[in-house]
């Protein structure tokens, strides 16, 4: 895998990359802020992008901003976002695209997770840290319709967010594969989403849906 | 130099005066009344003084000059008159000079009176249709000094018993005859045009003209008077003298504008008295009548009760002659003190605002441009209504007129001025609203002071955010970010270490969760200290206070953006309200609402538990009170037992 790494402390910077390194993948670029980093990436084209949300000059969301433009030029490239704390409002419209992901950054310390989520971004898949997810399934606003759903299809639902395969969210549940499969046909339907391949991006579209309606009070 | 001159004439006219009533004085004491000599003495002096005084200060204006003249005149005359009686006593040579001059030296003096009463105040005529009269007076003065001195009919007044400049052959008696009617015409002519004036006159001529028409009205009365009785009291004659003494001193006061105001009152005062001594007078008779027939006239019991009769009347009917003159007299005045009367009555029972003091004032002095500016004695400035600080430049054609109170500066009056339709009796209104004006100031004051508190506590509450802000943002960017890369440090040793050392790595990976342990303790203490999604706004802010609330809150909050200050004030309550409703009302259910409307953002934590909340329960609601006043808000609480707890805040959001 190959990846640019866009973070403007020094040290965490060179510590993600020993750590892509150290679990055998290349580090093509690392860059200490937001500007070059749409041509670097038009340069090398990666497999991923490795963004922090704060950034000079203003360390707001000039993270988030450089990884929109990212994936509408290169939809292809995996784009990880890095934040040192949950924040949906500026992530929420990235949340259903194809290979996108979005963790807290002390994730990275749990190394072969961390991994794992940024090559299923850079395959296309996503990640969303478990924190962002359940502030996505959280209640809120006049009508829930996650209220209808089992305590076991909620369990299921944020895990699919989190961008956990069917056999992933197996073993993290301990249940049967075919258990899995049975509570996400049926929390598929009560959300009104047809069956398909895509389901987990379709669970995402969902939660991006409702959030962005809560924001619109 | 040519100031010192100009001055020096007045001076030098006035000792003149003095010297030559010094002189009269001394020929005629004794061989006349001795009120007599001295009370045309005094008059003498004091036309002179007057005139010195007025031309001396206002050496443009013709009257000073004019009594200047009347002065010596007068003293011209009481020179002669002592000479003539000085001359026939002591056998004299020239005493007839001194008797003849005597025979017709009113006349010219007569005329210096009609100038005056035409010209008072500014010298000027109203209008060039009356040079008619001066004219008129010179005529009579040039027809009826020969008539009257050179006529065989003047022969009594001299000592020798005879006119010894008699013609026999002049008309004297027609020129006489002419002479008196054209000087009756000028006198006439110069009463009307005073009382003209006084009708058209306004302001500061009309004060002028009401000091100098009340002695002249006196003078005329007293005059009057003393004709008829002139032979039979000598009190009447003393009264003449005393009546035209007080002419040029009620001139005077009017030119030099010396408490030209306090006229109202004098007047005022004149006609009670003077219908009071009338009233009492006739009651004390009245009664003597009555009971002197019951009693026996001359009897101590009648004397007693007329005096009884009299001491007790006097009161009451003093205040009612008072009422009477106000309401004749003074109509707008008498409305004025009784409405400002009324506003202070209201002011007691707290129906009116002492603020509405301006406004009173303008509908009073009928003077929309007038406007009240407070003194603060503490900065020492003149302030608005508003507590703002008055910018108002001179000359803008406004007057100013300070208020004090207790010899300290209270206020300030601008109004238009005074001559052109201007307040009238602007000091008896002012006075009279003095109490009102105080507590307006005091109230402005007030204001002003809570003004400064408001501001600062404001500026203390968005200190004090900006400088959580500088701390979550350090904690998040410094310490967390530090702890990351130790953590990932650490991971890349472990790495290295590739299994070499079980142990150590197992110290390694006990390292790491450390690391993240303290990580999470970060961001909760950021969190606490300010949420980060505070930034982002409140809507997202609120959500993620509900998302990590152990029970169901609902969240219904505007995406719109507000000043910062607000949107921390607004979290701060909801976070607070559902710490509450988590710790303490044993809810199930939570609803946290913000919206906006009317200026204002309205928070609301509203929830389904057991309710008795109440502010002073912790010390969390108070100071979330004060938080949330120092954004010019309200904080309100409604939580009866069984019903649930709302605590809601109104956020003003227009600064």
């Amino acid at each position: 895998m190959r990846v640019v790494i866009a973070e403007d402390q020094v040290l965490l910077r060179e510590g993600l990359g020993r750590l892509f390194v150290d679990g055998g993948h290349e580090v093509v670029a690392s860059l200490g802020d937001a500007d070059r980093l749409v041509a670097t990436v038009t340069g090398h084209r990666p497999d991923l992008v490795l963004v922090d949300v704060r950034l000079p000059p203003t360390f707001t969301d000039e993270g988030v901003r450089a990884a929109k433009e990212i994936k509408e030029i290169h939809p292809d490239v995996g784009v990880l976002v890095l934040s040192q704390h949950v924040e949906t409002t500026h992530v929420v419209s990235l949340v259903p695209l194809a290979g996108f992901g979005y963790l807290l950054k002390d994730r990275v310390l749990e190394v072969g997770e961390f991994l794992a989520s940024a090559e299923r971004v850079a395959q296309g898949g996503s990640a969303l840290d478990r924190q962002i997810v359940a502030r996505l399934v959280s209640p809120g606003g006049g009508s829930d319709p996650l209220g209808e759903l089992t305590e076991r299809e909620r369990d299921v639902l944020e895990l699919m967010a989190e961008g956990l395969t069917n056999a992933a969210i197996a073993r993290r549940l301990y249940l049967s594969a075919r258990t899995v499969e049975t509570h996400v046909r049926h929390l598929l339907m009560k959300l009104d989403i047809p069956e398909g391949e895509d389901g987990h991006r379709r669970v995402l579209a969902v939660l991006a849906h409702l959030s962005a309606t809560q924001s619109q009070y | 130099m040519k100031g010192l001159q100009l001055k020096a004439i007045p001076v030098t006219l006035f000792g003149l005066t003095l010297a030559i009533t010094v002189a009269a004085v001394a020929l005629s004491l004794g061989l006349e009344p001795l009120y007599d000599t001295l009370l045309y003495a005094l008059l003498g002096l004091t036309l002179g003084a007057a005139g010195a005084v007025v031309a001396s200060q206002h050496p443009r204006n013709r009257i000073g000059w004019m009594f200047l003249g009347l002065a010596i005149l007068n003293v011209l005359a009481d020179l002669a008159q002592g000479w003539g009686l000085r001359a026939a006593e002591q056998g004299w040579p020239g005493g007839a000079a001194g008797d003849w001059i005597q025979t017709w030296s009113w006349m010219p003096t007569g005329l210096g009176w009609v100038l005056i009463f035409l010209l008072f105040p500014d010298g000027r005529l109203i209008s060039r249709r009356w040079r008619f009269v001066p004219w008129c007076a010179a005529l009579a003065l040039v027809l009826g000094v020969p008539g009257r001195s050179l006529s065989p009919d003047r022969d009594p007044e001299f000592a020798s018993g005879s006119n010894p400049l008699a013609v026999e052959a002049l008309p004297t008696d027609a020129l006489m005859a002419v002479g008196m009617t054209l000087h009756l015409v000028a006198a006439l002519g110069a009463v009307v045009a005073l009382v003209v004036r006084l009708r058209r006159s306004h302001g500061v001529e009309r004060q002028q003209l009401k000091w100098f028409a009340l002695a002249a009205t006196i003078a005329v009365v007293v005059l009057s008077l003393s004709f008829a009785l002139w032979d039979h009291s000598a009190l009447i004659r003393v009264l003449a003298a005393l009546s035209l003494t007080s002419l040029p001193i009620a001139a005077c006061v009017a030119i030099l504008r010396y408490r030209l105001y306090d006229i109202d009152v004098v007047i005022s005062r004149t006609l009670v008295y003077g219908a009071l001594t009338v009233a009492l007078a006739a009651a004390f008779g009245a009664t003597t009548l009555v009971l002197g027939a019951a009693l026996g006239s001359g009897s101590a019991w009648t004397t007693a009760a007329a005096t009884l009769v009299v001491a007790t009347a006097f009161r009451p009917l003093r205040a009612r002659l008072q009422d009477a003159v106000d309401r004749r007299f003074n109509r707008a005045r008498h409305a004025a003190l009784e409405r400002i009367a009324g506003f202070l009555e209201d002011l007691r029972a707290g129906r009116a605002a002492p603020e509405r003091i301006e406004e009173l004032l303008r509908d009073i002095l009928a003077d929309p441009r007038l406007e009240l500016r407070f003194f603060l004695p503490e900065s020492e400035v003149y302030v608005d209504a508003n507590g703002r600080a008055a910018t108002d430049p001179p000359g803008d054609g406004r007057e100013r007129t300070a208020i004090g109170r207790a010899g300290a500066p209270l206020a300030m009056v601008i109004h238009g001025p005074a001559g052109e339709g201007g307040p009238e009796g602007l000091p008896q209104v002012v006075e009279a609203a003095g109490l009102a004006i105080e507590i307006a100031r005091l109230r402005v004051d007030l204001r002003r002071h809570l003004d400064e508190v408001k501001a600062s506590r404001a500026r203390l509450v968005a200190a004090g955010d900006e400088e959580r802000r500088r701390i979550e943002r350090d904690l998040h960017d410094g310490a967390q970010q530090r702890l990351v890369s130790i953590g990932l440090a650490l991971r890349h040793a472990q790495h290295e270490l590739n299994g070499a050392s079980p142990s150590a790595g197992h110290a390694l990976e006990g390292a790491v969760a450390e690391i993240a342990v303290a990580i999470e303790e970060l961001r909760e203490l950021a969190r606490g200290v300010r949420p980060a999604q505070l930034d982002a706004g409140l809507a997202p802010a609120l959500r993620e206070l509900a998302g990590r609330a152990p029970l169901r809150v609902e969240v219904a909050a505007t995406a719109e953006r507000f000043p910062h200050g607000v949107e921390a004030a607004a979290y701060f309550v909801a976070s607070e309200g559902l710490t509450n409703a988590i710790k303490h009302a044993r809810a199930s259910r939570v609803v946290l609402r913000a919206a906006p409307g009317d200026g204002r953002l309205v928070v609301s934590v509203a929830d389904d538990g057991v309710g008795g909340a109440r502010a002073s329960d912790g010390s969390g609601l108070a100071g979330l009170s004060d938080r949330v006043i120092a954004q010019g808000g309200a904080l309100s609480i409604e939580s009866d037992p069984g019903t649930g707890t709302r605590l809601t805040a109104e956020l003003p959001c227009g600064w």
